[in-house]
Parts: C-alpha cells; structure tokens; sequence
C-alpha cells in the first residue's frame, strides 16, 4: 500500500508537468487550429535556455523561469509574425508539416549549438526530500508540480479576466466577428503562440530540473502533450492539467504493475481509445 | 509532341531497369533505398494525396511487412517469395482491422491516432516473442544487390500503375470528392467508408511489399528501425514535395529528395537534417501545391508564383 502511495505520489508530479506541456499544445490548437509539432522542441529550447541561465550565469532556475518564458515567448512571437501567420489559413496539412519542418530545424541546431550531451539542471537541493507518512516527496518534483498548477491558474485567469485573454478567446470562437469587433487577429495570434511558446519553455526548464534534456526529446513530448490535450479539452486550462495528471499516474502504474516497456503503450493505446471512443465531441470542438 | 508523351515512361522505366549494369554497387544501393523510398511515397499518396487522409501509420504496414517477412524468413524457415506473401497479408490484415475505427475520424484527430498506432506497434512487437523481441530477427544472407534493384523498380512501377489508375478511375474520383468534402461525397452517394478502407488497404499492400523487400535486403531488423516514424515522415515530405494526388509527383519528388539527403550527408549529418527541415518549410510557403504545380504555375506566371503562394494564406 506503502509502495501505492509512493507511484501515486510520483504520478501526480509527474502529471502536473505533463498538464503544463499539454496547456501550451492546447491553447495553441484551440485558437489557432494547428497543430503544433514543434512544440516538444519548444519544450526542449526551454530547457537549455534554463539550463544556461544556471550554468552560466548562476541563477536559481525557479527564478530563472520567468526569463526562460520571456525568452520563448519572443520566439513564439516571432515565429508566429514571420511565418505560421503566412499560412495559418492554408489546408491543416501545410500547417502541420510546416511546424514539423521548424521541428526539425529547431532540432538539429540544438545538437550543432548544445551538442547531443545529456544535461541536466541541478541546484543544491535537487536530491533533497521529505517523508509524509512513508511516501518521499523530492523537493525540485514539487516545486515544478505547485509552478505548473500556478501556471495553469494564471492562464486561466488571463483568458477569463483580461482584454487581450477575451480577444484570444473571440478569435477562437470566431474570427471574422472578432475582427468586426476590433480585434486585431495578427497580433493575436503571435501572443497566442507566444504565449504558448513560453509555457513548453516553463515545462521544458521543469523537465530539466526532474529529468534529462538533449536535442531529441521533443518528438515523444509532442506526442504526449497531443494525448494530455485531447484528454483535457482544448479550451479548458484547468482540464488540461487533469489531462496531464491522467497521463502522469496511468504511466507511473503501468510502469509499476506491468514493465517500464508498457508506458509506451499505455499512453498511446489510451490516445486511440480516447479519440476512437469519444469522436463526436472532439469534433465538435475541433 | 504531346501525342507521345506516354512514351516517356515506358523510356524511363527502361532505363532506370539498366543502371545496375552500368554504375557502381554504391549507386545500386543507393538506387535500391531510393526505390523503396518512392514506392512508399506513392503508397502514402493513395491515402494521404487523393483521399486527403494524413495517415501517419503507414510505417505501421511497412513495419508489418517488414516482420512477416523476417518471421517467415528467419523462424519458420519459408522461402522469400511466401515471406512477403505473408507480410502483405499482415500488412492488408492491420489496414483492414484498424482502418474502420480509425478512418471514421478526420483531420489532425486522425493524424494522431495513426501515430498512437505506430508506437502501439512498434511497442507490441518489442515483447513478442516470435518477432525476436528488442533484439530483432536476422534474416538468411543473399547477396544480389541487381535482384532486389530489379525487384524494387518493379514494385515502383506496379504502385505508379496503380495510381495512375486510381486518377482516372471512379474509385480515384470518388477519393477526391471524399478529400475535397467528406459530407457532400457522402451525399452524393459515395460509400466514403468502403473508399476510405479500400484506399488505405491498398496503401497497406504496397508499403508491406516495399518492407519485404527492405528486411531481406538488409538482413536484419528491430522494432525501431522497422516501425521508424520518420519513414513515414519523409513518405509525407517526399509526396507534398513532389504534388499530392497526382500520378508522378511523389516518385519525382521521393527521387529527388533521397538524392539530396544522400550527397548532403555524405558532407555532415547535422547539417543535412537541418537542411532538410529549411527545405519542408521553405517548400509549404512557397510551393505548397508541389513540384508539379510549381513546374505548371512558373511557365504561366514566372516569379510571381511564389509570391502570390505566399499571399494566398495569410492571415
């Protein structure tokens, strides 16, 4: 029962990163309608700029989040301004096959720039736990845990509360009304992919501290955050991270009570069953 | 001169035939990858081009195909030529199994399912036990790179036929309706489900026979290498790159690309991937329609081409 609450534990931690991969994946998706296989290798740019920002300039890397974010946030805009606005109306397959090519351009710059090296970010703490009642809690896992639920929580707030959150949620809705309204859909939809730019960035400096970066590690995370989004709802930032969590704990029990070499096919077999079961909704919201 | 334009095939097929006999082993081998790489493209095209289907699982069937083979091969001690029976026949069984529930989704939902199915795949196949596990199967050694040359540009010809049938029959029609409006080709009385199965068995056929042909060839194979999916993200490349839904689009696009990948890499690894994506993003904004409407649009419109592609879809 001990060990339970222990894979439980790792799950549920392991799921709120997940959440926060999935959010960007979504938010982009759901406004933009593309489908963004670039965004594992968002993820991964994320993590070198904070593994950098540790090495090389000293600081903490959860203070060291919010320039990461800033960092891949003018990116996204970037991106978003000079390229994915020249096609975002194009058939779905230009568009994806356009962020595959930014994917793999992304991905072979790292390995030329960052080389194939595994990194990892360690501050001091980062081997350091506590024990509530038998079950080791590591401090970095929680702190990226509470940071993605913060995350999740500010863009939910920015979408329901502010100006600029309700003009990406009408652009969503409806583009050409948008527009009669005076919204401005360019700039829109580069803060939208900004926006999520700088959230596979905070995932991927997360994903550094708990884990491993190298050049490659994009593609499965593009995969699973597809799977966490489509779990979640596009346009729900709180569902996602239930998404996330979902994903998070079937892969810890799967890795528990079966073998390691099923997590694979625990999170894609419950992608086809999810979208072979449920079709009509998630068209619906396509 | 348009009157004996269908002899330019028949030429370059002849001639494509001859080249082993001719060139080096290196550019046979080359020859052969390339080949296969084409074949798999136009298989794609059936699916991906006229029906308007992103399949990202046809590495799926070209993995099937390529453990059949290898099982019947290599356990069961067959002959090659019942080994790629039997792999076509896994490869057409998973298209038909699969297809019904995967194919009622549309888009990106489908595009994604594909991929889950992928690794779903490759994942089973590394825990059968029959299939070698992680460590994969060796095959008997044959050496006789003309035979499989030969055998490959059969294959090539044999889906190039297809398509060209395909664009010209009903059934062909049928798919395009289906890619241009589902719903209204369902109206008009096009049993889209029928099609849509049908065009991704014979996508199956053909990408198992390529895998047959490859895991003999190769003499050994493991789950990564047999179900790698980005062969099935070059097939897409190779296919947009050259035209989706036309007859020789994908063959001249899959010939070109693999002759680029092939002389860059031979320079640097990492720069010939990074080029290669420069080139998929450079091709969707300037040529998003192929080589084939570029061909077709720069003798009418000259440099304007690019600008009015890159015009058209902009927000």
């Amino acid at each position: 029962m001990q060990l339970f609450g222990q894979i439980l534990v790792n799950g549920i931690l392991l799921g709120g990163l997940y959440g926060l991969m999935g959010l960007g994946m979504g938010l982009v998706w759901g406004v933009l309608k593309i489908v963004n296989l670039a965004h594992g290798a968002l993820i991964m740019l994320g993590g070198y700029a904070l593994y950098y920002l540790y090495t090389k300039a000293g600081i903490d890397p959860f203070l060291g989040l919010p320039l990461a974010m800033v960092a891949m946030f003018v990116l996204g805009y970037v991106l978003q301004t000079a390229l994915l606005n020249l096609i975002v109306r194009s058939a779905q397959l230009n568009t994806l096959l356009l962020t595959f090519g930014l994917d793999v351009v992304f991905v072979y710059m790292a390995q030329l720039l960052f080389s194939a090296d595994f990194r990892t970010i360690n501050p001091p703490y980062a081997g350091k736990n506590v024990t509530i009642s038998g079950v080791v809690v590591p401090y970095a896992q929680f702190g990226a845990f509470l940071v993605a639920l913060v995350l999740a929580g500010l863009l939910f707030l920015v979408l329901d509360k502010t100006r600029t959150g309700r003009a990406i949620r009408a652009t969503a809705q409806n583009l050409i009304a948008a527009r009669l309204y005076g919204v401005n859909p360019k700039r829109i939809y580069a803060i939208t992919f900004g926006t999520g730019a700088a959230l596979a960035g905070a995932a991927g400096g997360l994903y550094g501290i708990v884990s491993q970066i190298t050049p490659y590690i994009g593609v499965t995370l593009t995969a699973k955050s597809f799977v966490i989004a489509i779990l979640g709802g596009l346009d729900k930032p709180l569902g996602v991270i239930g998404g996330g969590l979902v994903l998070g704990i079937a892969e810890a029990m799967a890795a528990l009570y079966l073998d390691p070499t099923y997590t694979d096919i625990i999170s894609f077999g419950l992608l086809v069953l999810v979208l072979v079961a449920r079709p009509a909704q998630l068209l619906g919201r396509a | 001169m348009n009157r004996y334009r269908w002899l330019a095939l028949p030429i370059a097929a002849a001639a494509l035939a001859v080249v082993p006999w001719f060139t080096s082993d290196t550019i046979v081998q080359y020859g052969i990858n390339a080949l296969l790489v084409a074949t798999l493209a136009q298989a794609w095209n059936i699916i991906g081009g006229f029906s308007g289907y992103p399949s990202f699982g046809n590495s799926v069937f070209y993995g099937l195909g390529t453990y059949g083979t290898a099982i019947a091969m290599a356990q069961l001690h067959w002959s090659f030529g019942s080994g790629l029976v039997f792999g076509a026949v896994l490869g057409v069984a998973c298209a038909l199994l699969f297809g019904i529930p995967i194919l009622r989704l549309r888009g990106p939902y489908f595009a994604i399912a594909t991929l889950g199915l992928a690794a779903v795949m490759s994942a089973i196949t590394a825990t059968v036990e029959i299939a070698g596990k992680n460590i994969g199967l060796i095959l008997p050694l044959f050496r006789g790179d003309t035979l499989f040359y030969e055998l490959s540009l059969i294959l090539l010809v044999a889906a190039t036929g297809t398509v060209a049938w395909i664009a010209r029959s009903r059934f062909g029609a049928g798919l395009v309706a289906i890619r241009e409006d589902e719903d209204a080709a369902q109206v008009m009385g096009i049993n889209t489900t029928t099609y849509k199965v049908a065009a991704l068995t014979v996508a199956a056929l053909f990408s198992a026979l390529a895998g047959g042909i490859h895991a003999y060839w190769i003499t050994f194979i493991d789950p990564a290498s047999a179900f790698d999916p980005s062969l099935n993200v070059r097939m897409v490349i190779m296919t947009l790159f050259g035209g989706p839904g036309t007859v020789l689009g994908p063959v001249l696009g899959a010939l070109i690309l693999s002759a680029v990948s092939e002389v860059l890499a031979s320079q640097a690894t990492g720069v010939a991937s990074l080029f290669y994506g420069i080139v998929i993003v450079a091709a969707v904004l300037l040529m998003p329609k192929g080589l084939l409407d570029l061909v077709q649009g720069f003798r009418d419109s000259g440099w304007r081409y690019f600008v009015d592609n890159v015009r058209r879809y902009r927000i």
